[in-house]
């Protein structure tokens, strides 16, 4: 499985992080989470990026960021694939 | 770090004074037990630790950042900080509020709030970074905007992951109307803030964390969360404030739409359709530059738009920024020209300017002008005509840099038109001495939710718009009539503490109406995220204790009492002009039964307004009463 971010249609809210740390750790950590989002508010650019840490949350449903992410930025799958 | 016994809570708070450098912790438990966080805490430290005799201008006065209990949780929409203050504008409370991503960081960085006292000798910032604390030399930033504070500050200190809440340069030249200011776009405004933090010295605090947030229960919270979250996603009224705000207050289908205008410094409260279409019309207004939407930490709703001008005079403005601010901004100045009200806003953002303050300031040299009181020749050669967008942009900068006419206007309206006289005291709008930029005439529990606001003419106390957005369920009341006002503005008045206790935007909330956040909600949030047990009847309660925390700093040490619950004189007097509430003035009669019944309501003297013994006790502020009692303003 995969992950597709869409740094595009991300607000930069990281609701993902907070949500990818409480599975990892229980705790709201934005430290802990696999996922970042890097907010550049000069010239309104948002950046999401992956780190290698995730597990795509393979015991639920939905990975967690995916779950709880409100704009469609992050959806489960592979890139190019038609959703 | 000590780890806190409470869930929610980073655990410390942190004092920094900075005259004599001394830094210093405690827990945050002590004060959690009693007031939860945020704003409760703040205000009850502000009143139990400053002398009444101290003045606002006082190395001593405070200024405390305090951080809602929930903030840096996935409770939705909770980032958001309280800052409280004595007010350069009355010696009374003062207190403003941002969201951003700033407040989370601060607890993961492990401080729930910052205790600030003393003056520096020269510019500093703070440096906070998980539990260490240093004070460092602001030479590179001092002098700076905003927008490049931030950016100096993380790249001297190699993180571009650091939050900062900075002031501009009017901070630092000691405007009044000054902002503490952080990304995305979200100013602390009013109370003068940002003056207090100008006259510390204190440029920015800087903060970085690697820590985290815990909760008590975590299974009960994150299902009080998904319920959370799903009453958002279906609230029309959050989902407006997404679409970039306007639609909920200034497009014809909102029930708000025909309350919310004050033109020519209150001249009217009616501004035609033509001109909001311009300004704020999907096409023609000011969503055609957005490029994007961009969030406070945690929030599901996301308001505030990028926008990017490409064409015309103000060609390369961009930035992100709050439209609603701007629109209310514009109808003061009868401004319809959407390119130049996102440029007056993110240049105020930049120079460390508040909205409401500085545009209550303008509209009255702008009326002055228009009377003869103030020439050209006064205006630094300026026509300060209605609706100008450069003599409104010209304005802005002298005034945030103090020069010439800036000068005359920089410590607030009620100041300039005493220095100025000749009757334009009339048009100067101001409550408990602070520049008031609503209307109230048109809309009554709008304008007594601001006159009664013990921060002195601001709407984030009380103020209900209309029944369908704010307010309590079940209780009937209408927004052109007086009756049950004092009852919504009671209820209005304690939900917003809670959100500000607990750090909750009020677009998540109380100004969402049905569907979105309530107090139950809260309550569910707050006791599983803490390890409390709560009931809606003791988080009430616990706002009450809040709002009357605020109250008695105003009679201890500003002496304000029920003569200051009025509105500005020329809503008493001058009817609104046009429109469909033309005629429409504030009643004294009226208004004086919506006060006797307020007080009541709060256990508060009718004749003098001030807290009564009972009222106190009852709310277990028994210390509180003692102190008014000795000074003998007490009932």
């Amino acid at each position: 499985m995969e992950l597709v971010l869409n740094s595009g249609a991300c607000n930069g809210c990281r609701i993902c992080e907070l949500a990818c740390s409480f599975h990892h750790q229980g705790v709201f950590a934005p430290e802990y989470s696999s996922l970042k989002v890097s907010n550049d508010y000069r010239e309104g650019k948002i950046h999401l990026s992956l780190e290698a840490t995730c597990d795509f949350c393979l015991q639920e449903s939905q990975p967690m960021c995916v779950q709880y992410c409100v704009t469609g930025a992050l959806k489960k799958g592979r890139e190019n694939e038609p959703s | 770090m000590n780890p806190a016994k409470f869930g929610g809570l980073a655990g410390q708070i942190l004092r920094v004074d900075l005259g004599s450098k001394k830094i210093s912790t405690e827990e945050t438990e002590k004060y959690a037990k009693n007031f939860l966080g945020g704003r409760t805490i703040n205000s009850y430290i502000l009143l139990k630790e400053m002398d009444p005799e101290t003045k606002f201008s006082d190395p001593k006065n405070m200024l405390i950042f305090g951080v809602g209990c929930l903030v840096g949780t996935l409770a939705p929409g909770a980032c958001r900080v309280s800052i409280e203050t004595k007010s350069p504008y009355s010696n009374g409370k003062g207190s403003a509020n941002f969201g951003g991503h700033f407040g989370p960081e601060l607890k993961y960085a492990g401080f729930d709030h910052v205790v600030i006292t003393g003056k520096s000798k020269d510019p500093v910032y703070l440096w906070i970074h998980d539990g260490e604390v240093e004070i460092k030399d602001a030479i590179s930033v001092w002098g700076r905007n905003t927008g490049e504070t931030e950016k100096i500050l993380r790249e001297e200190l190699g993180d571009n992951r650091i939050q900062v809440a900075s002031i501009g340069p009017a901070g630092e030249r000691g405007v009044r109307g000054s902002i503490v200011f952080t990304n995305p776009g979200k100013a602390a405004g009013g109370s003068g803030v940002g003056w207090v933090m100008g006259a510390k010295k204190l440029k920015a605090i800087a903060v970085r964390g690697h820590g985290s947030v815990r909760v008590a229960e975590p299974q009960r919270f994150m299902a009080a969360v998904n319920r959370s979250l799903a009453k958002i996603q279906a609230s029309p009224y959050a989902q407006g404030w997404r679409r970039g705000i306007i639609e909920a207050k200034f497009l014809p289908h909102s029930p708000a739409w025909n309350f919310f205008a004050s033109p020519r410094n209150g001249q009217d409260e009616f501004w035609p359709l033509e001109k909001r279409a311009k300004l704020v019309g999907l096409e023609s207004g000011v969503p055609r530059y957005k490029k994007r939407i961009m969030a406070c930490f945690g929030c599901p709703i996301g308001c505030l738009p990028y926008s990017e001008i490409e064409e015309g005079k103000y060609k390369g403005t961009k930035g992100v920024g709050y439209w609603i601010n701007s629109a209310t901004y514009s109808t003061k100045l009868d401004l319809d020209d959407p390119a130049a009200s996102i440029r007056y806003h993110l240049m105020l953002n930049e120079l460390g300017l508040d909205g409401d303050m500085c545009s209550t300031s303008l509209a009255w040299a702008f009326e002055c002008f228009e009377k003869g009181l103030l020439s050209k020749g006064d205006c630094d050669g300026l026509n300060l005509r209605w609706g100008d967008g450069e003599a409104i942009l010209a304005m802005q900068q002298k005034l945030a840099y103090r020069e010439g006419i800036g000068d005359f206007l920089a410590d607030g309206v009620k100041e300039s038109a005493r220095k100025l006289g000749k009757g334009s005291e009339f048009w100067a709008t101001h409550i408990k001495g602070q520049d008031s930029v609503d209307p109230y005439r048109a809309a009554k529990g709008w304008g007594f939710g601001v006159a009664i606001s013990p921060v002195g003419g601001r709407h984030l106390r009380g103020a209900v718009s209309a029944p369908e957005v704010t307010g309590p369920r079940g209780l009937k009341w209408s927004p052109a009539a007086y009756e049950n006002i004092p009852e919504a503005v009671y209820w209005q008045s304690q939900a917003k503490e809670i959100e500000d206790m607990a750090g909750f935007c009020i677009f998540v909330g109380t100004w969402s109406g049905v569907h979105a956040l309530e107090v139950s909600d809260y309550t569910e949030l707050m006791s599983s995220a803490l390890g409390i047990d709560l009931i809606e009847k003791d988080l009430m309660k616990i706002a009450r204790k809040g709002v009357n925390l605020e109250k008695a700093f105003n009679t201890l040490h500003a002496g304000f009492d029920r003569t200051d619950d009025y509105p500005p004189r020329r809503y008493m007097e001058e009817p609104v002009q046009s429109g469909p509430h033309a005629g429409s003035r504030c009643d004294k009669e009226r208004w004086d039964e919506m006060l006797d019944r307020f007080y009541e309501l709060n256990g508060w003297d009718k004749k003098t307004g001030w807290p009564t013994w009972k009222g106190l006790e009852e709310l277990g502020l028994g210390e509180v009463a003692a102190r008014l009692k000795k000074v003998g303003r007490l009932k």
